[in-house]
């Protein structure tokens, strides 16, 4: 809220020349190039936030300007006024409401006619505007011509031609920007009309508003407003607590529809079009004969109707095998660093400063353990959105959605829901994170609902421990069936959640395709790296705090000799009859499905210890002194790096499930034996699969959404679903007589 | 006829949308106003949705609001 006391205080001295600080809002239309204009003109000062009470990504940035001080305000993307999508609300009411003194417009050089078409609609606000004319250089490639003086004087507006991704014209923006802050001039913004028949209704509308009082008056320019009227925008109308079928609206709109016959909002819409088609017909000259250009070559194949869905899979296998490639052997070096040095170097340190064991249990299984849990997940959360912000800056992000469409529209999803699910089968937690990409809150929230049902990488040991000791001989069959498990149950769950939780909401499928363009690698970079800092910050601490209770779960009462006698285990034994209807109803399982939710391969480790409890010598082994593993870390590194380069390069080699990890010593093979048969085993593998995931994903989900709502509903839905079909799986098994 | 009549590679001429409510407004907001000329580019390989050119860019929109919109054929 800051930004608002800020344009207060400036507001009082808005007659002045000199100002100490004013604020400038950048608007445009999407893909004209916004976010690499705001990256240009704030630099390493932007400020990534969300809106107020929704998840809509703010940036803003505060910077000195030869004294003084401008605070940048990017808005979402958006065509019109009239809102559509939850980003256009923001930017629409921030407009509308906050005023911000100077308006950026971002215009596409390369599609004038459409981004022009919302120039109109700001230019009613009569706030100061400027036209930053963007890929200026693309369209002067084109052949295009403009003529930025014509455009500037027919639209009472500054004209900037700019080039974002070189930072050309980006200077004179702001110097522009500054000087019409400071200028009181602003009549001339009314130079574009609408004809005669649409301004004497305008002009007899604001008379009518003038002798209704002020009440009606404080909600915008009453130019705008009259025209807001005309059209019967609803939200101007409420905020005006006018109803639509108000006196006042018939006899002001009266004249208009007996001229015009047709509903007035078509009306103002078609004039703005031919208003913003007159304009580009004037300002621009195009070459003669067109020639066929990238984006289209690109697409003939990209699109093309038998290529088109295998080059689409193609991509998506790279990109996920390069996500979690890259990622892999960092994840492996923080986890080898915390686990190893970190742990014993604090052990070390406090064993020293005589703290008592359970001091030292806290933190290196509580506190540091916690950290690493954070820490795991950053190289593959960074590596997706660098790779998911590539897709939507290069434009291939709307072709997905339009060749994915039909598919997943089947089960009530939008085209763009594919790339998210696909990534939850490296790791559900960065999967959360990719429904940034659908605009729609509810196509977001469906998406992420079902991608705990994509059988996550951290869910492949428990599977390989079971299927080693039960189906050995058929072992890829068995792995296979529990990933289409996956992927049918959310068909179906997708289904249900369409006609009940989400019944009645049907967005539809307007998208622009926006032509392929190369994304700067700073653009990418600054994306990826606020991602990062908000994962670690935001949802780090949850999953910290969260760690540390789940280690007094497992150690108090203190003192306990077994993980049984714990709080956690009690839970355990208390849980155990549960699952007894499911074939594997003892306290064991129960404990290590409950350590699950804190990652699911746990599970393993959690089995290793309650079916064959230590002997207590494992413990001292030959410690090495510190200088050597602080070589160690760093020779490491460097092997993680080299690992990740390497995994790159061998991406195009054959993929295989790596089997040759022996998950789980022989003693415990054997208990498994002993404790569960082939079917009561499928039966846990499937229950591993299908109930809650783990709880960082509830953290993510809480942090994308900003609400625990979505995470409850995974909670129930899925411990539901994962109960009933392991009980259909044991008992049906049972009936048939495998058991 | 419809846009979704018109078969890749030729063009229609909008006549009249016959949607109401938001969705005609977002659509107008795109550019598909009457007497604006749309060229359908490409159907999608699943055989929905639609590409079209109009104002100069690519919009994809399903065929299910495509039949809603009214077009003449141009040549």
């Amino acid at each position: 809220m800051i930004i608002e006391e800020e344009k207060n205080k400036s507001g009082q001295g808005a007659a002045s020349n000199h100002r100490a600080s004013f604020v400038i809002a950048v608007a445009g239309n999407p893909n004209a190039g916004k976010s690499t204009l705001i990256n240009a003109m704030a630099g390493a000062r932007l400020q990534v936030g969300n809106w107020p009470g929704v998840t809509v990504e703010k940036k803003s940035a505060e910077f000195e300007y030869e004294g003084r001080r401008i605070i940048l305000v990017d808005l979402p993307g958006t065509y019109s006024l009239s809102p559509y999508s939850q980003e256009e609300v923001i930017a629409r009411d921030y407009l509308v409401h906050e005023r911000p003194d100077v308006i950026i417009n971002v215009v596409d050089a390369t599609n004038l006619e459409r981004n022009l078409y919302f120039t109109l609609q700001l230019l009613e606000l009569e706030i100061p505007l400027i036209v930053a004319l963007n890929m200026y250089d693309e369209a002067g490639q084109k052949g295009f011509r403009i003529d930025t003086a014509k455009m500037a004087s027919m639209l009472g507006c500054a004209v900037v031609p700019t080039v974002a991704t070189r930072r050309e014209g980006v200077d004179r923006l702001i110097e522009t920007a500054v000087e019409f802050a400071e200028s009181s001039n602003r009549r001339e913004m009314m130079a574009v009309s609408y004809g005669e028949d649409i301004e004497k209704a305008v002009r007899s509308i604001v008379e009518d508003m003038k002798q209704h009082g002020a009440e009606l008056v404080n909600h915008g320019p009453s130019r705008w407003q009259a025209l807001k009227i005309i059209e019967t925008d609803e939200i101007v109308l409420d905020e005006m607590g006018i109803s639509a079928d108000d006196n006042f609206l018939k006899q002001a709109t009266h004249h208009l529809s007996k001229a015009h016959g047709e509903d007035l909002e078509t009306l103002l819409a078609d004039t703005r079009y031919a208003l913003a088609a007159g304009l580009t017909r004037e300002a621009l000259k195009k070459p003669e004969t067109r020639k066929r250009e990238l984006t289209e070559r690109i697409d003939a194949i990209v699109l093309n109707r038998y290529l088109g869905i295998p080059i689409f899979l193609f991509f998506m296998w790279l990109i996920f095998k390069l996500t979690f490639d890259i990622a892999g052997p960092f994840t492996e070096w923080f986890d080898a660093v915390i686990s190893g040095p970190l742990t014993h170097w604090s052990a070390a340190v406090m064993t020293l400063a005589g703290a008592p064991d359970w001091a030292i249990s806290l933190v290196t299984e509580g506190v540091i353990a916690g950290v690493g849990a954070v820490l795991i997940f950053l190289p593959p959360i960074f590596a997706m959105m660098f790779f998911i912000t590539f897709l939507e800056g290069s434009g291939y992000m709307a072709r997905a959605a339009f060749v994915m469409d039909r598919m997943m529209h089947a089960i009530g999803l939008h085209g763009k829901s594919f790339i998210p699910l696909l990534l939850g089968f490296g790791c559900n937690v960065p999967a959360v994170y990719a429904t940034r990409t659908l605009e729609n809150p509810r196509d977001k929230a469906l998406t992420a609902l079902l991608i705990p049902l994509m059988s996550c990488g951290a869910r492949l040991p428990v599977y390989l421990l079971f299927v080693g000791v039960f189906f050995s001989a058929y072992a890829g069959t068995v792995l296979w069936s529990l990933y289409i498990l996956g992927i049918i149950l959310a068909v179906m769950v997708g289904w249900i959640f369409k006609k009940t939780l989400f019944r009645g909401e049907a967005p539809v499928f307007i998208m622009e395709l926006p032509p392929y363009r190369m994304p700067t690698m700073t653009s990418l970079l600054i994306h990826t790296w606020e991602k990062g800092k908000h994962y670690l910050i935001k949802a780090g601490t949850f999953i910290l705090a969260i760690t540390i209770c789940i280690w007094f779960g497992l150690n108090l009462p203190w003192g306990v000799e077994s993980k049984r006698d714990s709080y956690l285990g009690h839970i355990g034994q208390a849980a155990a009859p549960v699952f007894a209807p499911l074939g594997f109803g003892t306290w064991e399982a129960a404990s290590s499905l409950i350590t699950g939710v804190i990652a699911k391969e746990i599970v393993v480790s959690t089995m290793g210890e309650v079916y064959t409890p230590k002997d207590g010598d494992d413990k001292e082994k030959n410690a090495p002194s510190v200088s050597e593993e602080l070589k160690q870390i760093g020779v490491s590194f460097v092997g993680a790096v080299g690992k990740a380069v390497g995994n790159v390069f061998s991406t195009f080699g054959i993929a295989t499930i790596s089997m040759e990890e022996e998950e789980g010593t022989e003693s415990l093979k054997t208990a498994i034996k002993k404790n569960f048969t082939p079917l009561s085993a499928y039966a846990f593998m499937a229950f591993v699969l299908l109930y809650v995931p783990c709880f960082i994903v509830l953290v993510a989900m809480r942090h994308e959404f900003g609400t625990w709502k979505w995470a409850g509903v995974t909670i129930a839905y899925q411990s539901v679903l994962a109960w009933t079909v392991s009980f259909i799986i044991y008992q049906g098994g049972t009936l048939i007589g495998i058991g | 006829m419809t846009l979704a009549d018109v078969k890749p590679g030729q063009s229609g001429k909008i006549v009249k949308i016959q949607i109401t409510g938001a969705l005609k407004r977002r659509l107008m907001d795109m550019g598909v106003v009457a007497g604006t000329v749309v060229r359908v580019e490409k159907v999608a390989p699943l055989g929905d949705p639609l590409e079209v050119q109009i104002k100069s860019y690519q919009l994809s929109l399903r065929k299910a609001e495509a039949d809603k919109i009214e077009v003449e054929a141009v040549r």
